[in-house]
């Protein structure tokens, strides 16, 4: 009966969910070009999911900018307004990472040596991991559909795998026959790609604690 | 009519001002438009006024006997008391300048009701411990219903938004009640004026306070006292709503800021955190203690100078 009352927080809900599907989309294309790039290497597919990749990044900073002009209209009281803001500049960084890691894949030509392609797989799909599950973290923060704390600890323990197969990665690179400047750029690389699950574990710190200060 | 403009203009100012405690913290963080605060806390005085505000009316007309004049002198020294305390920077209750006024003019009168009067002064203690009390109390209330309902983020921010609108209404409604004897009680006790007049003329000019000047005072007092996050700030309007209703039914005026800061301290308590700082409270100490004898010194000066004769040299 009194929806007509909060029509603003109606579509602001929408709106959320529209931009966390579209993260969605935007990591499926990116395990897709990642996958295209191990199976077949660059070439026009590659290409053509590495555009797609960017069309859902740019689409994001759009939602992003509609949810912030949407929250400056009133919705969502002052302070949780700030609290919204700073979750989703953090969320948005995420499909940057991956935007940029298919851009130096492409731009740069690189070539993932045999010896490190199995390692950056399961670096990859951990990091995805970690993606889906702060996907779910964020949408339970705004539903109150499950518990976010358990979410948390199991983000935190995949990103430590992810920062251990990081590091053995760089120390296989280093080790190998490589050329330095070969080596600097595999190295930026891997940096890059552990940037995902790093930035994933930050998310879902930032909504642990609005939930936590949300408490009274 | 005319006599009437002192305590008018007493009511307006008191609008003005108090209309800041309840609503003050709302339209300051932008939770509530001042239109949609202004309004509604103009119709609650009103209401409070109409419904409730008799038996404060009835405490202060009986504390002494009043001559128009006398009645006039009361209700200028209070709102010079106000205007004085106001400059110099103090936080004034305008019931108790209204109290010393009246006490000025029982001296003169020798007649002072020290029954009535004993009453008063223990509801002015109490008033900032009710409010400590009472923010402790709702606080804890308040904080397991909240935390027990689970709500999403756009559930408990409309929620918080529709409780603060309706504590601020209860509290311009307790406002109303209690605050309107400080207006017109005078003139009751002049017999210038029945109690259904009273209460009309007093809730009215108190809601023109709250139309014309409540602004700025609702903006600035919200972040001038302590910067309460929106939780923080529905229990402290709430628990001086209560405690203020409490003293309207007893029939006693008190401060509606006094009850505010008592449980603004009681939430800092709950918190473990200083929601008010040192130099703050000594103020408030400070004007508890001199508001009733300026009021009372003002009602003398004012009524001697009333009685002054111009004799020609001879």
């Amino acid at each position: 009966m009194l929806k007509f009352l909060f029509r603003k927080e109606q579509q602001f809900q929408e709106l959320i969910t529209k931009y966390l599907d579209n993260l969605r989309r935007t990591q499926e294309h990116f395990e897709k070009a990642m996958d295209c790039y191990f199976d077949f290497g660059l070439g026009e597919n590659c290409d053509f999911l590495i555009e797609q990749t960017h069309k859902f990044e740019s689409r994001a900073d759009d939602l992003r900018n509609e949810i912030e002009e949407m929250m400056y209209s009133k919705v969502l009281i002052p302070e949780s307004r700030g609290d919204i803001l700073r979750l989703l500049e953090s969320i948005d960084l995420i499909p940057t990472h991956f935007e940029t890691v298919l851009f130096m894949i492409q731009g740069q030509k690189l070539k993932v040596p045999d010896f490190i392609t199995l390692d950056f797989r399961e670096l990859m799909r951990l990091s995805l991991e970690c993606c889906d599950l702060v996907i779910r973290q964020v949408e339970a923060y705004f539903k109150k559909s499950e518990n976010i704390k358990p979410l948390v600890s199991t983000i935190d323990s995949l990103e430590s795998r992810c920062d251990h197969i990081e590091r053995e990665i760089v120390r296989k690179i280093f080790a190998s026959d490589l050329n330095p400047f070969e080596k600097l750029q595999l190295k930026e690389l891997v940096v890059q790609m552990g940037e995902i699950s790093d930035q994933a574990d930050r998310v879902s710190r930032s909504v642990h604690i609005i939930n936590i200060k949300r408490r009274v | 009519m005319n006599s009437l403009l002192g305590g008018i203009f007493l009511g307006w100012s008191l609008g003005a001002n108090d209309a800041a405690n309840v609503f003050g913290s709302a339209v300051s963080s932008r939770m509530v438009k001042f239109w949609t605060a202004a309004i509604l806390a103009a119709v609650f005085v009103l209401i409070g006024a109409l419904v409730a505000g008799q038996s404060g009316i009835k405490t202060l007309e009986g504390l002494t006997n009043f001559t128009i004049n006398q009645a006039i002198i009361a209700s200028v020294a209070a709102a010079c008391t106000v205007t004085l305390m106001t400059l110099l920077g103090l936080p004034v209750s305008v019931s108790q300048a209204v109290v010393g006024a009246i006490l000025g003019i029982g001296l003169l009168n020798r007649q002072v009701n020290f029954a009535g009067l004993e009453k008063v002064v223990l509801c002015w203690v109490g008033t900032p411990v009710g409010g400590l009390v009472l923010g402790i109390i709702v606080y804890k209330l308040l904080a397991a219903t909240a935390n027990g309902m689970n709500l999403n983020i756009f559930q408990s921010d409309i929620t918080l938004r529709l409780c603060l609108i309706v504590a601020g209404s209860y509290g311009a409604y307790a406002l109303g009640a209690n605050n309107v004897a400080n207006v017109t009680a005078v003139f009751v006790g002049a017999g210038m004026l029945n109690l259904s007049a009273a209460t009309l003329i007093g809730g009215l000019s108190i809601g023109l306070g709250i139309f014309t000047f409540s602004k700025g005072v609702m903006e600035t007092v919200g972040k001038k006292l302590v910067r309460l996050d929106p939780f923080s700030a529905l229990v402290v309007v709430l628990a001086q709503a209560i405690t203020v209703h409490i003293y309207a039914l007893i029939g006693v005026p008190v401060s509606t800021s006094q009850a505010l800061i008592g449980a603004i301290l009681g939430v800092g308590i709950i918190k473990g955190v200083n929601t008010i700082r040192r130099r703050t409270l000594l103020h408030i100490f400070l004007a508890w203690f001199l508001t009733p004898f300026v009021a009372c010194l003002f009602a003398l000066s004012l009524d001697f100078a009333t009685h002054l004769r111009y004799i020609p040299g001879q």
